[in-house]
């Protein structure tokens, strides 16, 4: 009965290309498409002018540090400050440095001058970036001309260290010192996109057989179980899901080599978990909505709020707590949980534990609408 | 003239099929108008603060404490208690209950006390950039006050240097453009919601299209709400629909929702406008180029909703465009809500106008005129296609204007 569905199933997946496409074609794409393009992990070489009013062997050794380092890159002489702000407002740099006329002068005479740097904060990443830049320019200008006078009167070199900065702060950015994008973004967004697709072509694929009125048959089939027609359906999409899943975790885990710090084990079977929860949260909204164009418009609604509710980049302990409860109610927020704990902290199973219950509790949720659904496929009408 | 007339009829049934249809009301109302909102209630706390911080002090000296008083006062760290060891530590790490750990060494006072460089450890946890950012922000503001405060009274105790040399003989100054709260939602909103306005749009024209199609299918080759017109007077026709109901929906989305949650907001709508009109221009042809893509009704969310995601990384929001191969590069600039995006942050918190934002603004009315030679195209095979299917089904050979009303009723009242 179950082979004969699942048969079924297989033949239904393969006779049309939609299902391939989004089953295979969109997934696989995606992931090369977000890997390929931040190939680099970090963003360097910023486009950034300089303002150089003074024009003086002091301020062209700034300039000349300020183009070796790597976050930066100059690509505009900009005539005044207000050429400069004119090619930011154009898009052409994302920041400039600004030097002013008697720079040297001061500096020398013991005056304190000031060494000024704007970055454009309007797109975050180019901004902060040209901000480090700039700033670690700035101050080891002023730390190099402090050590030049302080040498020059006598004291060792390693003395002046100790006073310049008697206090350090050495910040270890845990599992990714190198502050990579890629190993950031990637292993929560590609996750996110595949329980997007899952939910999606779920709840396609259920309310499909209602539309065209197929679903009599595929009832009869399971001589009216609901539990195991639905089983039969599903099963060849969660090996199919699971398996591009798991492609996906190989090429950046195995082949890119971002951190895993557990048993390859633990994130396949977070996988498995993920794509089954999805599947059970998109049967769930489909049995309660069992109309195919409202149950697709609510799990693209919730599908792409994911991709901000569930935290991957604004932490959701912080935001109002009336929005951050939603953020459990999405099966990527447990996948993710258990990303940062296993693959990136690689801190011991026990603790993520109650994130591997929460994606099996969401196994439970079809089981509260089976009848509900079962009496709509067996007088299939479609309300567009 | 006559052109002119069909073109009118085409725009006419077009908002009629707008303003019948519940899911396609929900696409160009529904969304461009409750996402906004959705987005900024997510992100509107803007700035992560007091993050939970556990302190290992190994030093246990006034200096010490010195520090941890210093660091627990900035904006981004809350201390939430010392740890015995870096263990006890790890497990309220383990446990969620802190993000970073400060570990400060047990000759901390010791080595201030000599003269020499003393280093205390920060670690944080990674999960989250912002996290990250914002900690180190708070640390290096810390360590430069530190710095300053002993330097001083070393040097005033030592006398090795009179008073000529006063904190550093060079002052730096960070200034901020745009985005000068640096918050999240400010960052992230402008750039959304030109996402939005897009991706709500085609979602729409796809469904529409989708919906005609399904029409066709039950009606033996005949859609009988389809207005004949020719592939221009239809394909502009129905742009002049989707531009009349995106006029005002832009207005709200770049005027109105600034203005509700103080989002930077420095352009006027008379700054937008040009950039907003010939983007939503060449979004509506890009629909109806797209339309060839959607089979039936429903289908249009499989194709269009996971190109969001797309989109977005594309835009160069979050990975800047600058750092993109070529390839990667020139694709993006195909897409009206990247080109769209650029120009309209700059505008909205930049303060630019048109004439900076010049590449950007051509190359949308370049893309207009791609999508719509693609969108006419597109229509005029389609039809070609279909007249020809008509002449071998004699029952779609003709139909006059009275039995396709009686159709259009019949439909009407099946939906």
């Amino acid at each position: 009965m179950l082979l004969q569905i699942i048969k079924r199933e297989l033949r239904r997946l393969t006779s049309r290309k939609i299902y391939i496409f989004m089953m295979l074609i969109v997934p696989v794409g995606f992931t090369f498409f977000f890997l390929n393009l931040m190939g680099e992990g970090l963003p360097l070489k910023i486009p950034v002018g300089v303002v150089d009013l003074d024009r003086t062997s002091l301020s062209r050794k700034v300039c000349r540090s300020l183009n070796a380092s790597e976050l930066i890159d100059i690509t505009a002489d900009a005539e005044s400050f207000h050429d400069a702000i004119e090619k930011v407002k154009g898009g052409e740099i994302y920041g400039f440095f600004y030097i002013p006329s008697d720079f040297q002068k001061k500096a020398i005479g013991g005056e304190t001058p000031t060494l000024s740097f704007y970055s454009n904060m309007t797109i975050f990443v180019p901004g902060s970036l040209s901000f480090k830049g700039f700033k670690t320019i700035a101050v080891s200008t002023s730390g190099g001309i402090v050590k030049t006078t302080l040498v020059g009167m006598g004291a060792n070199e390693q003395t002046v260290g100790a006073m310049l900065q008697p206090v350090v702060i050495r910040s270890h950015p845990l599992n990714n010192p190198w502050l990579n994008y890629a190993i950031y973004l990637s292993p929560s967004f590609i996750p996110c996109l595949l329980a997007l697709i899952v939910l999606l072509m779920t709840v396609f694929s259920i309310c499909q057989e209602n539309k065209t009125g197929t679903s009599v048959e595929w009832l009869r089939m399971a001589r009216g179980n609901m539990a195991v027609a639905l089983a039969g359906k599903l099963l060849p999409q969660t090996v199919i899901f699971t398996s591009v899943g798991v492609a996906m975790q190989a090429v950046m885990f195995g082949f890119l080599g971002f951190p895993l710090n557990c048993h390859p084990l633990n994130m396949i079977f977070a996988m498995l978990l993920l794509v089954m929860a999805c599947q059970a949260f998109a049967t769930f909204i489909a049995e309660m909505l069992p109309n195919l164009r409202i149950a697709m418009s609510i799990v693209s609604l919730t599908g792409i709020l994911c991709f901000s509710i569930a935290g991957f980049s604004f932490p959701v302990e912080k935001m109002y707590g009336g929005v951050a409860i939603f953020s459990y109610l999405v099966p990527i927020r447990y996948y993710f949980l258990i990303y940062i704990d296993q693959a990136l902290n690689g801190i011991p199973l026990y603790y993520s534990r109650f994130y591997y219950i929460a994606l099996l509790a969401f196994l439970l949720l079809p089981a509260l609408g089976l009848r509900r659904l079962a009496k709509r496929l067996e007088n299939p009408v479609y309300v567009p | 003239m006559n052109w002119i007339k069909r073109l009118f009829r085409v725009w006419r049934r077009e908002t009629r099929l707008v303003f019948t249809d519940i899911g396609v009301l929900l696409f160009f109302f529904g969304l461009p108008i409750a996402y906004p909102i959705v987005y900024t209630l997510i992100y509107n706390p803007e700035v992560v603060k007091k993050m939970d911080t556990v302190v290992v002090d190994n030093s246990r000296s006034a200096e010490s404490r010195e520090l941890v008083r210093e660091l627990g006062a900035t904006q981004s760290i809350n201390v939430i208690g010392y740890a015995s060891d870096i263990n006890e530590a790890k497990r309220a790490w383990h446990e969620k209950k802190c993000y970073g750990v400060i570990e400060i060494p047990a000759d901390y006072a010791r080595k201030l006390g000599r003269g020499e460089q003393a280093v205390a450890s920060f670690y944080c946890d990674m999960s989250l950039l912002l996290r990250y950012r914002q900690y180190l922000f708070s640390i290096t503001d810390v360590q430069m006050n530190e710095t300053l405060r002993i330097t001083s009274q070393r040097l005033s105790q030592g006398g090795l240097i009179t008073s000529t040399i006063e904190g550093l003989p060079v002052n730096s100054q960070a200034n901020f453009l745009g985005d000068v709260t640096q918050g999240f939602a400010s960052f992230v909103m402008p750039g959304i919601v030109v996402l939005i306005l897009q991706q709500s749009m085609l979602l729409g024209i796809t469904m529409i299209a989708g919906t005609s199609r399904d029409r066709r299918r039950r009606n033996g080759g005949v859609d009988p709400l389809d207005y004949n017109a020719g592939p221009l007077a239809t394909v502009l026709g129905k742009s002049l629909c989707y531009m009349m109901v995106y006029i005002p929906l832009a207005y709200y989305i770049l005027e109105i929702i600034p203005y509700m949650f103080a989002l930077p907001h420095v352009g006027t709508f008379w700054n937008f406008m040009p950039v907003v009109f010939v983007f939503l221009l060449a979004t509506t042809f890009l629909g109806q180029t797209l339309q060839i893509f959607v089979r039936e009704r429903e289908s249009s969310l499989l194709v269009i909703v996971f190109t969001s995601v797309v989109f977005l990384f594309l835009s160069g929001l979050t990975w800047p465009r600058y750092a993109f191969n070529k390839f990667w590069y020139m694709i993006s600039e195909l897409i009206p809500s990247t080109l769209g995006m650029e120009a309209l942050i700059r505008i909205n918190s930049n303060g630019s106008t048109i004439s900076h934002l010049g590449h950007y603004y051509w190359g949308l009315w370049a893309l207009t005129g791609l999508y719509f030679v693609t969108a006419v195209a597109l229509r005029y095979f389609a039809q070609g296609r279909r007249s020809q299917g008509d002449a071998v089904v004699p029952v779609s050979e003709s139909h006059p204007d009275n039995e396709c009303q009686r159709r259009e009723g019949a439909e009407m009242g099946e939906i």
